[in-house]
């Protein structure tokens, strides 16, 4: 038992940090480090910067061009980059979508899609969830019936409507399950399909959210006409392919060096605003230091029990509902240390160089924004409730 | 960074299950608990296993161990809700052997390691609550002799043990001294505590004492540190239980003509026992894999790991009796006394408030694991 990392990890961290330092452009985590508004351009210049590096496809294993990194490593990596206000690689290409056409894509799609997806050029998208379809994923509507048009050949034609798909506004293709038969269980009858969001039929439509942003999108099919060749895997396997991707959401679904991030910028933002003496106040912040180390702990476990193979630990939902209190609580806790100065909603403020004037000084002007998005945390990715329900299973049976 | 156990380690941890599971069962226990809350022939069989010995180094007789096989041991007699003070002995060897003169961890560290003398922090004082620093009682020097004089409360089967180790003010200043109970001017009054274990007042009067280390604060603190990181590790063990029986109860109880373990409210209570079981245990481990640590690093992370095992134990304690409805409060069921016990764990060398205000006085800038 040793908490240390070993010096061959130590100095794999050195190496990221310094790279990281030297590569990550400075306006951008300027933003991150203060929660400004990041663009799309913002996101994919640091996409391509890691994709030049290789890096991007950071979880990826070395026959598909990745860095063939393990578990520890890969922890290690995020941290650096988290730490140093990189923002978050958006998962949908390189985390979500790749790690299945790697395992049940054909070599075709594999040499079509993963180019694209490790050099952050293409962005994608996912669709998932439905109006009807929320926690409860498998009764979901969207239908895909294939036929065969003279001239085209065979194509799916696809009919129905996805729900929040995150950033859908930039996105240039999208995987989705869709019901592809109605036989036997609903889990049986779906499919894993790629589409080209240019495509006819295909409307995007942005819904603001209650921080006045709009970071989801509703996305309608209105018989889109997608080649069979898209077809990922074989048909009506998509739930498991789909459970598949989400076995690859370890650690990284806790965000917990993010929370550590986060929690140096509430004592900051706490000092400035004269509640980091108040000792009601500190003790609060003093309970979400414990929770972050605790938390950074359960995720060490899990990482050397992946590392050694011994000990297996299938405490994924602890991770999520962890991680996801603990991001509610930093961003409540940053709002409430501002105070009223919390409360003016003024938009251009949270772009990066705004010279206007917000009362009580311009890190305030995100804090309730940020608090106001933190409470999809609990509710995406299977809400608290269904982890709390899966982890009550691992116990009770 | 690695959370595997040797295989040694392991066997460590196998010898001391097998002992709980064959030599302390729950009537043995309940005996031990009728007749004081303290049985020397318990402590013996400990001290056979060379548990006693487990800090003290190998050339006075122990095994030379460290925090982490300490963990491994407390986790086990957790698990058994074992009433003999093996923490104290661990504290005793790790401070006799880390701040004692020569001679006496030769006088002594042998007779602890076999067993033949059981030594316990005599700390509290009335009204110190949990600070360390206010200490009343006075040591004086005369020649080489030193004597002491004062009042220690709850000290662990302070009519028992054979010797104390007793804070008191020397010059001005917090030293720590070896006192034995034989010795002049030694009055114990015993008395049960709420888990079904033993403390005693325990007072002094020109009783002669044996200077430890002048620097009493700082041998003081490491030896709370290493209480604290072994009531982490034991508490981890009755928590472990304590969700097993509740578990293993939910699935037999019927209500409604069902299990009762089938209801979502009380599932989900399971799932939060769970969370808090698996935090407490990662900051246990945390808590004794910085025991080594530079003193004020130690601090910190032992603070971090208090609060967070005493949040763990009482939601857990609590729970348990909860979910087991009426039989949960009765002194007949073993889920009692497994409540007791964290609560009793709760409160050994500062409470769940009482760290929270550690870890706020002690934060820095920084934040996670490493920092």
């Amino acid at each position: 038992m040793d908490l240390a990392f070993t010096p061959e990890e130590q100095k794999f961290r050195e190496e990221v940090r310094a790279w990281v330092r030297a590569n990550l452009p400075q306006d951008i985590s300027h933003k991150v480090h203060n929660a400004l508004r990041l663009t799309r351009d913002d996101m994919q210049r640091w996409a391509k910067i890691l994709g030049k590096k290789g890096w991007l496809g950071y979880g990826w294993p070395r026959q598909f061009g990745g860095p063939g990194w393990n578990a520890v490593q890969k922890h290690l990596f995020e941290e650096e980059c988290a730490l140093a206000g990189a923002p978050r690689v958006v998962p949908f290409g390189p985390v979500m979508v790749a790690p299945v056409i790697m395992t049940f894509g054909n070599a075709e799609q594999q040499q079509r899609f993963l180019p694209g997806i490790a050099s952050g050029e293409v962005w994608w998208s996912q669709g998932y969830s439905e109006p009807g379809a929320g926690s409860d994923l498998a009764s979901l509507k969207t239908r895909a019936e294939r036929k065969t048009i003279p001239g085209k050949g065979d194509v799916y034609i696809v009919n129905g409507q996805k729900a929040w798909t995150t950033l859908g506004q930039y996105g240039e293709w999208m995987f989705n399950l869709v019901r592809t038969s109605t036989e036997g269980k609903p889990q049986t009858g779906i499919s894993f399909l790629v589409l080209d969001m240019k495509s006819p039929g295909v409307t995007v439509r942005p819904v603001k959210l209650l921080d006045g942003e709009c970071e989801v999108n509703e996305v309608f099919f209105d018989n889109v006409e997608v080649p069979v060749e898209n077809l990922i895997g074989e048909e009506n396997k998509g739930w498991t392919y789909a459970k598949h991707l989400l076995s690859h959401e370890r650690t990284n679904i806790a965000d917990v060096n993010r929370a550590k991030r986060e929690l140096e910028r509430l004592k900051r933002i706490a000092k400035n605003e004269g509640v980091y003496d108040d000792r009601r106040f500190r003790d609060e912040i003093a309970k979400l230091e414990v929770d972050v180390v605790a938390l950074e702990m359960l995720v060490l476990r899990v990482l050397s029990a992946e590392k050694s193979g011994k000990n297996s630990l299938d405490i994924a939902g602890l991770l999520k509902i962890k991680g996801s209190e603990i991001q509610q609580r930093y961003s409540e806790l940053m709002m409430l240390a501002a105070g009223p100065y919390a409360l003016p909603y003024i938009h251009e403020a949270m772009d990066a160089g705004w010279q206007g004037d917000f009362p009580g000084g311009i890190a305030n002007a995100p804090l309730a924004s940020t608090y106001f998005n933190m409470r999809k945390t609990t509710i995406y990715g299977g809400s608290n409730e269904v982890q709390r329900t899966i982890v009550a299973q691992t116990v009770l049976g | 960074m690695d959370f595997d156990f040797s295989d040694d380690q392991e066997q460590l941890r196998d010898a001391v299950r097998k002992w709980v599971d064959k030599g302390y069962g729950f009537e043995r226990r309940r005996a031990i608990e009728k007749s004081g809350g303290f049985d020397r022939a318990a402590y013996g069989e400990l001290a056979g296993l060379g548990l006693a010995g487990l800090y003290i180094a190998e050339e006075h007789g122990g095994m030379g161990m460290g925090p982490v096989e300490g963990m491994v041991v407390m986790e086990e007699l957790g698990r058994g809700i074992v009433l003999e003070p093996l923490g104290q002995t661990l504290i005793a060897g790790g401070i006799l052997g880390g701040y004692a003169p020569e001679a006496v961890k030769a006088a002594w560290l042998p007779k602890i390691a076999a067993g033949e003398a059981l030594v316990v922090l005599a700390q509290q004082e009335r009204r110190a609550r949990y600070r360390l620093d206010p200490c009343a009682t006075q040591a004086v020097q005369s020649g080489n002799a030193w004597s002491i004089a004062g009042a220690k409360s709850i000290v662990p089967v302070g009519d028992r043990a054979d010797a104390f180790l007793v804070p008191a003010v020397a010059g001005g200043k917090i030293a720590l001294f070896l006192v034995e109970r034989q010795a002049a001017g030694v009055a114990t009054q015993g008395y049960g505590t709420q888990e079904g274990g033993r403390a005693a007042e325990v007072g002094f009067k020109s009783s002669p004492a044996t200077l430890v280390t002048p620097d009493g604060l700082t041998a003081l603190e490491h030896a709370v540190d290493i209480g604290i990181a072994a009531a982490c590790a034991e508490a981890v063990g009755v928590l472990d239980k304590t969700l097993a029986v509740t578990v293993e109860y939910m699935n037999t109880r019927k209500q409604f003509g069902v299990a009762i373990a089938t209801f979502q409210a009380l599932r989900h209570r399971v799932a939060d026992m769970k969370m808090q079981l698996e935090l407490a245990r990662s900051m246990s481990y945390y808590a004794s894999l910085k025991l080594n640590a530079p003193a004020d690093e130690r601090r910190r992370a032992i603070a971090r790991a208090k609060y967070q095992l005493g949040v763990a134990m009482r939601f857990i304690g609590q729970s348990s009796v909860q979910l087991h409805g009426g039989i949960g409060v009765t002194d007949e069921y073993i889920g009692s006394h497994y409540f007791k016990k964290l609560t009793q764990l709760e409160l050994a060398f500062g409470d769940t408030l009482h760290h929270l205000g550690e870890v706020s006085e002690r934060m820095q800038d920084t934040a996670g694991v490493f920092a």
